[in-house]
């Protein structure tokens, strides 16, 4: 739980970097086809962003992330990665320093798990040392023990491994602008939520650029510092912040895309830090105080129940949830118990606050962002 | 079964001889074939290997062409084949060698290019998009996991032409085809008999004695991760 909340949104964490790729009037149409698969496209992507691209099927989003590493050429328009406009390097020589990760994760069967790491850095002539540290230090990131793992073959690995693996290699050459074809598309979503949490820390730590075709909402809700919405032919419908797009769609296509739910979709991006809390009044007795709810807490000054929630004759069943939280799981929490507050709790399980349905629904106070 | 036995002894260095004979026969006939489907399979299955003038239906077109002409030169038969050969290159090893060629291209070009076809197009889009050239991507990823079918194509070759190398006495050439061909020349004679038994046995052992190199050499060869 504590991991989904921490999802970065644009609000929590601004991107002001320089376009590190860009797309410039870039169209591509397949011979034999008249209609463009991808048309007149302009795209900045900003220096350590995860910029995500989604559309339904066919609307170009994967022939985009090609043609940034000109696994496909584009018809026209130029395509600058890092101000070089990539047409200009060999093609080879540009993708090993571009990580390119596929959702059939096309893993090297006959290869060992530390020989698939390292295929980049072989070809750019690291020596072994070298390639060995990386080899590691990768396996660590992606969450495989190196000693358990690099020895393996593909074949003996999980979905979820096979695709861990994937990622390493895609990082091997510690190349800036990574792109990604919907990588974990094919995983089950138990382990999808926890590669994506786990990315979400991996991206953390190295700040890569992003480019990440996906076809799933929330998957781009919760990665996204950017969302591109591609409509059918190729058209940029939208490019904006996650919070935007599900807030303020640009036309009627992506509000159809974006489709309903996109409310509840908005709570997951609302962090629990930014709004103003109801107060709560700690007592030992249970004497009610006013229009505040009252908290008995223990010696510890943990909450261990309700004595008195305003508007309700017998206090509802105690549920808290971590400041670091969002709206989302504090609504979650509260459905799953039958509570009609919660209590937003600090790392330390200290009561910092309440939140109560009715505020909720009627009108949620947001602090003035101190950034 | 002891006048066989007693031929068998009397004979030894004469068999081992024709043993060898018959081996290298073969040997050389299916290294040359490996060497020609190899290639032409290589070249004609990316059009990344071809010159780039060299269109896709070009491409196809020739690979399906040379297996027609493969799979053609394996239905003529034996007997006539080396017949028709005699008059271009004479008698001896050389027209065996060639014949036995023609004979042993169509297993191994056929495996090799069904064994290039069955990598995972995923596979192939990885090699490309970490930075993969055309050649390293053929050697390095295609060609090793493609290895089991066209080592097999291979065995498939060798077992073929085991037993067309005996047609090979014809033409004065070299291997088991010799005593056979004596022994059922004269048959009903003093050990023609056994001549004949000689000749076929010995083609068994050879056949014994490829499967073993075989057996070693999948092991050898197969990358591990195939294996597994």
């Amino acid at each position: 739980m504590s991991e989904a909340v921490q999802s970065p949104t644009s609000t929590a964490r601004p991107i002001v970097g320089r376009p590190m790729i860009a797309l410039e009037g870039v169209s591509k149409t397949y011979p034999k086809q008249t209609r463009p698969a991808v048309a007149e496209l302009n795209l900045e992507v900003p220096e350590g962003a995860i910029v995500m691209l989604i559309g339904p099927s066919g609307c170009g989003k994967t022939t985009t992330l090609k043609m940034m590493n000109r696994l496909i050429e584009p018809t026209t328009g130029r395509i600058l990665l890092d101000g070089e406009d990539v047409t200009d390097v060999n093609a080879d020589q540009l993708r090993r320093r571009i990580g390119y990760v596929i959702q059939q994760v096309g893993l090297f069967p006959h290869l060992t798990v530390a020989d698939n790491v390292a295929v980049v850095p072989r070809m750019l002539g690291w020596n072994k040392n070298r390639i060995n540290r990386r080899v590691d230090e990768l396996l660590h990131l992606v969450g495989l023990e190196p000693a358990d793992f690099r020895d393996r073959y593909p074949r003996q690995l999980s979905g979820g491994q096979q695709q861990r693996v994937g990622v390493a290699r895609g990082l091997a050459a510690d190349p800036s602008v990574m792109l990604m074809d919907e990588p974990f598309g094919a995983i089950d979503p138990i382990t999808r939520e926890r590669l994506q949490d786990e990315f979400l820390d991996v991206q953390r730590q190295i700040a890569k650029t992003i480019c990440f075709v996906t076809h799933d909402l929330s998957e781009a809700v919760k990665l996204g510092d950017r969302i591109a919405v591609l409509a059918t032919g190729g058209r940029l419908a939208q490019y904006d912040t996650p919070s935007e797009i599900l807030a303020h769609p640009a036309d009627d296509f992506v509000a159809e895309f974006v489709g309903g739910g996109a409310a509840v979709r908005r709570l997951s991006l609302l962090e629990i830090s930014r709004l103003e809390l109801e107060e709560v009044v700690i007592s030992s007795d249970g004497t009610p105080a006013g229009s505040h709810p009252v908290l008995a807490v223990d010696g510890a000054g943990r909450p261990v129940a309700w004595h008195h929630v305003p508007g309700s004759a017998q206090p509802p069943p105690l549920v808290t949830v971590p400041l670091s939280g969002t709206v989302y799981d504090a609504v979650d929490v509260m459905l799953d118990a039958r509570a009609s507050a919660v209590v937003v709790v600090d790392d330390g399980g200290q009561p910092r606050g309440a939140l109560r349905w009715d505020a909720l629904v009627a009108d949620l106070r947001i602090k003035e962002p101190s950034r | 079964m002891g006048s066989f036995l007693q031929y068998l002894s009397e004979n030894s260095t004469q068999l081992i001889f024709y043993a060898q004979q018959h081996f290298l026969l073969v040997l050389y006939s299916v290294a040359i074939a490996t060497t020609i489907s190899m290639t032409l399979a290589l070249l004609l299955h990316t059009n990344q290997l071809t010159p780039p003038s060299w269109r896709r239906s070009i491409r196809v077109g020739s690979q399906e062409t040379s297996l027609l002409l493969a799979s053609a030169a394996l239905t003529i038969p034996s007997l006539a084949l080396f017949g028709l050969l005699q008059p271009l290159l004479g008698l001896g090893v050389t027209p065996s060698i060639v014949a036995l060629t023609l004979y042993a291209i169509y297993p191994v070009l056929r495996n090799t290019v069904a064994g290039l076809s069955s990598v995972d197009p995923a596979v192939l889009e990885a090699a490309r998009g970490v930075g993969m050239g055309p050649v390293r991507r053929m050697v390095r990823v295609q060609l090793p996991l493609a290895w089991p079918v066209v080592l097999s194509g291979i065995r498939v070759a060798v077992l073929i032409v085991i037993s067309i190398a005996v047609v090979a006495a014809l033409i004065n050439g070299p291997g088991f085809g010799k005593p056979l061909q004596d022994g059922l020349a004269r048959l009903g004679a003093v050990n023609s008999f056994n001549e004949v038994i000689v000749g076929t046995l010995g083609c068994l052992v050879v056949a014994a004695g490829y499967e073993i190199i075989f057996f070693i050499a999948q092991r050898l060869t197969t990358p591990r991760g195939l294996r597994v």
